[in-house]
């Protein structure tokens, strides 16, 4: 008896695995599908979407995707890591200073504050994205990056400013009033002191915000317009397909090109990524 | 110990935050809530004429016959991507529950699509089950008849629905693996013993001790299948017809690319309201299943 027990735990683990294995692989075929048809021409795209024929495979349509006007692979890179970089430090910066005054002074005026911050995070970005284009208008900064930065940065404040101030009032208050005591600014004690102490929770705000920052296809698309000389990776990608979906010669490389780097970055830092996302979903 | 310059220090330090996000956000709200009520066509030397409520009738009563059906795509979106999405995910954390190499790489392959871009995902999609995209060029070339994936409206919004779970189902399933974690090891080991089957456990301890977790991944879940836009886009670019056209695709795609911003201002701010108030229904609602999670720990 035990030993036929022990044989079902073992073939359950087994059917287990299996399931794992082939749920994964359906998971890679569409990947797959990006990657074999890179390489080849329309008619062997439409004859055997699966193949690859190593004679005819080629890498000049990788090479046109490349070149394509429409979606400027390089400076496609340089802006959306530009807008990475930059809305992460303004939102950051921005909410390290409002969370940390939050979490500090326990009053009813500075609740109500984070819940007027909070508020924040059930306004879709792209929702509210119409009237802001006027704000951005009257400031004078549409059609700029400036202007992109601070709109795409004023959506990630929400919820950076809630995880920060859940964080820091985790944080022993002994620390700053020491520092404080011995005469150091509120300046002072808190970027020399709270914040290096921030250093997980800024990576989950970091990782997060570059996610959305990296794959915002609406704030670009209309803030810059579709005529604007900086395109990102998303709007370059619609640029170049959105008029040719059925031309795979050009559909297949463009999408390998835009996706290629993300998923390397992804495969790296897997881990952060995931344990990250968890970490503000239980702070929030 | 602070004393007045210390308060004033204090909030000048919220300063920066609260001029972005109220410049940004807030205002922007407030502009939508005026323009909800003007007839404006967003050119700068116009101004918006007061109309008062005639673009919350037009949403209502739809005299041209082409809002409503965005309401119930979207409608069913949410619902049915949210339980969907939610079931799966579920199912895959507790198949990958335990952490050995095998289901860390299993994990990272369900979460993959997440880091791509919505609308990079349509178009991915749009390529392999388009009327000349892979799966029907393999059907017809094993003989059998092509599938109407995105060009029979019924099919299109069943097609689209099933991308975004499998785009979204990643980041639940990471939500579930967390909150399985927090499940006491010890009352599942005791009910065993006590002789509880696999689905008993399920029900009795897992279940309830997951509420927390339940109330934002169905929040967060539906908040995002509500503003479903960018995969529409890549996808079927709302079509055939409007067989898959969604509220956010209608505010932007439609009212606002015809610069009838009066009337895209009053859809937003629908959408809004209706985001907010379905939020809290879901967390008050929710309230005691998580009261129950907590007299289990």
């Amino acid at each position: 008896m035990n030993r036929s027990g022990s044989r079902t735990v073992r073939s359950r683990a087994t059917a287990r695995n299996v399931a794992i294995a082939l749920l994964s692989v359906a998971m890679l075929v569409p990947l797959y599908i990006v990657v074999v048809n890179a390489f080849k021409p329309q008619q062997e795209i439409l004859l055997s979407p699966l193949g690859l024929d190593p004679a005819t495979a080629s890498t000049q349509y990788l090479q046109d995707a490349w070149t394509n006007p429409n979606f400027p692979v390089v400076s496609g890179y340089a802006v959306t890591l530009l807008l990475v970089v930059a809305c992460n430090v303004v939102a950051i910066g921005a909410s390290v200073p409002t969370a940390y005054v939050i979490a500090r002074t326990p009053t009813v005026l500075f609740r109500v504050l984070l819940l007027f911050f909070v508020a924040g995070m059930f306004i879709p970005a792209q929702i509210i994205l119409v009237p802001a284009i006027f704000v951005l208008k009257a400031l004078h900064l549409m059609g700029t990056l400036p202007g992109l930065v601070l709109f795409m940065s004023s959506t990630m404040i929400p919820f950076t400013l809630f995880i920060f101030t859940g964080y820091i009032r985790m944080l022993p208050r002994s620390l700053d009033e020491a520092a404080a005591i011995d005469g150091a600014s509120q300046q002072r004690v808190l970027w020399r002191i709270v914040f290096p102490l921030m250093k997980p929770i800024v990576a989950t705000a970091f990782i997060l915000n570059a996610l959305s920052a990296w794959n915002d296809f609406v704030s670009p698309q209309l803030i810059l317009g579709p005529g604007s000389s900086f395109r990102t990776i998303t709007t370059g990608v619609y640029a170049a397909v959105s008029s040719y979906t059925t031309n795979y010669e050009i559909v297949f490389p463009t999408l390998l090109l835009a996706v290629v780097p993300i998923l390397l970055i992804f495969v790296l830092m897997q881990r952060h990524v995931m344990s990250g996302l968890s970490a503000g979903a239980v702070k929030g | 110990m602070l004393g007045r310059r210390g308060a004033r220090g204090r909030g000048l330090m919220t300063v920066p935050a609260a001029l972005i996000y109220v410049g940004l956000m807030v205002v922007p709200v407030g502009y939508a809530v005026y323009y909800s009520f003007t007839e404006y066509n967003g050119i700068p030397s116009q101004t918006p004429q007061w109309v008062g409520l005639e673009n919350y009738t037009r949403i209502f009563t739809d005299p041209t016959g082409d809002m409503h059906s965005s309401l119930w795509v979207t409608g069913i979106i949410a619902v049915v991507g949210a339980f969907g999405v939610n079931v799966i995910a579920l199912g895959l954390a507790l198949l990958l529950r335990r952490t050995t190499p095998f289901t860390a790489f299993a994990r990272a392959v369900m979460f993959y699509p997440h880091v791509l871009s919505a609308l990079i995902v349509g178009f991915l999609w749009q390529a392999i089950l388009g009327p000349q995209g892979a799966v029907n060029n393999l059907l017809t070339g094993s003989g059998r008849s092509a599938l109407p994936f995105l060009s029979d409206p019924g099919w299109a919004l069943a097609t689209m629905i099933a991308v975004i779970v499998w785009a979204q189902l990643g980041v639940q399933l990471v939500l579930y693996l967390a909150g399985l974690q927090a499940v006491p090891a010890d009352l599942q080991e005791a009910a065993t013993l006590d002789g509880a089957g696999k689905a008993q456990v399920f029900q009795h301890v897992t279940w309830p001790a997951l509420a927390p977790t339940v109330t934002v991944t169905i929040v967060t879940s539906v908040l995002s299948l509500l503003k479903v836009y960018e995969v529409v886009l890549g996808l079927t670019n709302g079509g055939p017809g409007d067989a898959t056209q969604t509220w956010a695709y209608e505010i932007l795609a439609v009212s606002f690319a015809n610069n009838k911003v009066g009337l895209a201002c009053a859809q937003a701010v629908l959408l809004i309201v209706v985001a907010g108030i379905l939020s809290f229904t879901i967390i008050a609602l929710r309230k005691r299943a998580e009261e129950g999670a907590e007299a289990l720990s």
